[in-house]
């Protein structure tokens, strides 16, 4: 569902991404790692449409990325940045229903497949008690959650999440982690750009390893720990335990 | 349905209902159908300057809220935007230009207030495009230098006006509602009414924004397109206020903070809230701008800076500490 060749970026005269490839099918998950300042946010921003291409190719569905106008591509992806802004009080019902939003015409109201859309994602995120809370009264890990239920309610095949779990506590973090295997076991594209290798790598079927902008690799799942030590400068470890199959980090 | 709501609508019609009654000089309620002194100030001044007040704080007081979310800061307003001077300077222009200008007739001043306001929202806008930010930082910083501009521009031409010119341009420094008649209250209703359709026509895109550019855009909303013409839409309403009435200032700022905790984060209501509180605040204030120093008139824009200058920097400070 997504060709990537040969992708560039460069902001001003400073090479940010070079040459990437990628191909994900519609049930893959893919992990985005590499250091700080490797390209991986830029890598999300240029595939969610927020950047344009210096060179290269990105296709989805099998229609050039630049084709698409800017609503059309709000129905086939949705884009999860790392800090939300909810710098003013507003309802965690209106974020949600603000999913729908490309689906929406300009005097109507929400449609019944709308109501419907947020019905359906407020009983799978449990959401029921924050619908009429303030967005800006929530917990880290709330908002999180609602973020990611307005990406379901956006009913797109492709979700793209930059550091979904940074300053989560582990059990909203684990919670947050059964949420995105669930939206990918339901059929969504899931593109996770992340350090928390140990928590992602055991849902990632693709991964791509950023080095200082160019693709160290990209390619299916590999549990080879040389490509994690190669791109992060650490020793890790991998761990096979009761038919799971972990990398941590060897301290 | 918020009761809350109901009770200001209510105070509010009442306050409009009252005010004109009340002054330096009461009016009795049993002189209106007669021909007398009383009944003219009564329907010919009052209650079109009433109408006038409630429109212009209403308008002012909804863009105020709205700049809130283009910005997605609660201490953005046009205020800080180089409204003010801009419209003080275009009609210190059109009052040095009046004998040039006969044509544009008493309108001249009005006019050209109202294209200097709109001149400096436009202004403050294209520097904020060109540094890529439209942080509070940015619209704060540009807003003080063109201010200092448009406030040098209107002291050459105090200079050079004379006398009654320069009492007539006070107006438009200060802010004041001096209406005889009807035809400003019913073209300000109009573009209150006009304004708060278009609010909430466009209110799901004005929440989209305030949740952020990525948010915006990651639904389908192009955040800049609509930006940019919102603040078109802004220096129109805001600037018709303020070339009528002249800059009359905080409105803005204090009314959607309480309107914000008021509505419930509900938008309907809190644009109600909005209009309702800053209609009947400027109302207020003009009440007692006429009646506190009798037998002298205070500009009502004096009145609602002594008010919100306090105001603004108790919730400046509530804000600091928050570590925001």
């Amino acid at each position: 569902m997504l060709e990537v060749r040969g992708l560039s970026y460069s902001a001003g005269q400073r090479p940010v991404l070079q040459g990437i490839d990628l191909t994900l099918a519609a049930n893959d998950f893919l992990l985005v790692f590499g250091r700080n300042g490797a390209g991986k946010s830029t890598l999300l921003r240029l595939l969610a449409g927020r950047l344009r291409a210096g060179a290269g190719q990105v296709r989805l569905a099998g229609r050039d990325l630049g084709n698409y106008s800017r609503r059309e591509l709000a129905r086939h992806v949705s884009f999860l940045p790392q800090a939300d802004e909810f710098s003013l009080p507003m309802l965690v019902s209106d974020v949600l229903l603000a999913g729908r939003y490309p689906y929406r015409s300009l005097f109507r109201g929400p449609s019944r497949l709308d109501i419907e859309a947020l019905d359906a994602g407020v009983a799978q995120f449990g959401l029921e008690a924050l619908l009429l809370r303030n967005v800006q009264t929530l917990s880290g890990g709330e908002r999180k959650k609602v973020l990611l239920a307005a990406a379901f309610i956006q009913d797109v095949p492709l979700i793209l999440l930059d550091e979904p779990l940074s300053f989560l506590d582990p059990g909203s973090a684990q919670q947050l982690t059964r949420m995105l295997s669930g939206l990918h076991r339901g059929g969504r594209t899931i593109v996770v750009v992340s350090h928390e290798i140990e928590r992602f790598f055991p849902l990632a079927t693709r991964m791509l390893a950023l080095d200082a902008g160019r693709a160290r690799y990209s390619g299916p799942r590999t549990s080879s720990t040389d490509l994690f030590c190669d791109v992060y400068g650490i020793p890790f470890q991998r761990i096979a335990a009761a038919g799971r199959e972990l990398i941590i980090a060897d301290e | 349905m918020n009761k809350r709501l109901w009770l200001v609508a209510a105070l509010v019609a009442l306050l409009l209902a009252v005010t004109p009654f009340l002054g330096i000089v009461a009016v009795d309620p049993r002189a209106l159908l007669r021909e007398t002194p009383a009944s003219f100030i009564f329907w010919q001044l009052r209650l079109p300057r009433a109408l006038l007040g409630f429109a212009a704080g209403g308008i002012l007081a909804l863009a105020g809220l709205i700049c809130q979310s283009l910005f997605r800061n609660n201490l953005a307003t046009p205020d800080l935007m180089g409204v003010s001077s801009g419209a003080a300077a275009g009609a210190v222009v059109a009052l040095e230009l009046k004998g040039r200008l006969a044509g544009l007739g008493i309108g001249g001043p009005t006019l050209f207030s109202f294209l200097g306001a709109l001149a400096a929202i436009l202004l403050i806008f294209a520097i904020a495009r060109m540094v890529r930010s439209f942080s509070l930082y940015t619209l704060l910083m540009s807003g003080v230098a063109i201010n200092f501009f448009f406030s040098a521009v209107i002291v050459i031409f105090q200079y050079v006006l004379d006398f009654a010119d320069t009492f007539s341009l006070l107006r438009w420094l200060t802010g004041g509602i001096v209406v005889a008649g009807y035809f400003e209250a019913v073209f300000l209703l109009a573009l209150l009414a006009a304004f708060l359709g278009l609010a909430w026509i466009f209110r799901q895109e004005l929440l989209l924004l305030a949740a952020g550019d990525d948010f915006a855009e990651s639904r389908g909303l192009d955040a800049a397109a609509f930006r940019r013409w919102a603040f078109v839409g802004l220096a129109v309403f805001v600037g018709a206020v303020v070339s009528l009435c002249g800059p009359i200032g905080f409105v803005a700022l204090v009314v959607p903070h309480l309107s914000r905790s008021w509505g419930r984060c509900r938008q309907g209501e809190t644009m109600a809230f909005t209009v309702l509180l800053g209609g009947g605040l400027l109302v207020l204030a003009d009440l007692l701008a006429r009646s506190l120093l009798p037998p002298v008139e205070v500009p009502v824009g004096v009145v609602t800076s002594l008010l919100g200058a306090p105001f603004f920097l108790v919730l400046l400070l509530a804000q600091l500490r928050r570590g925001e």
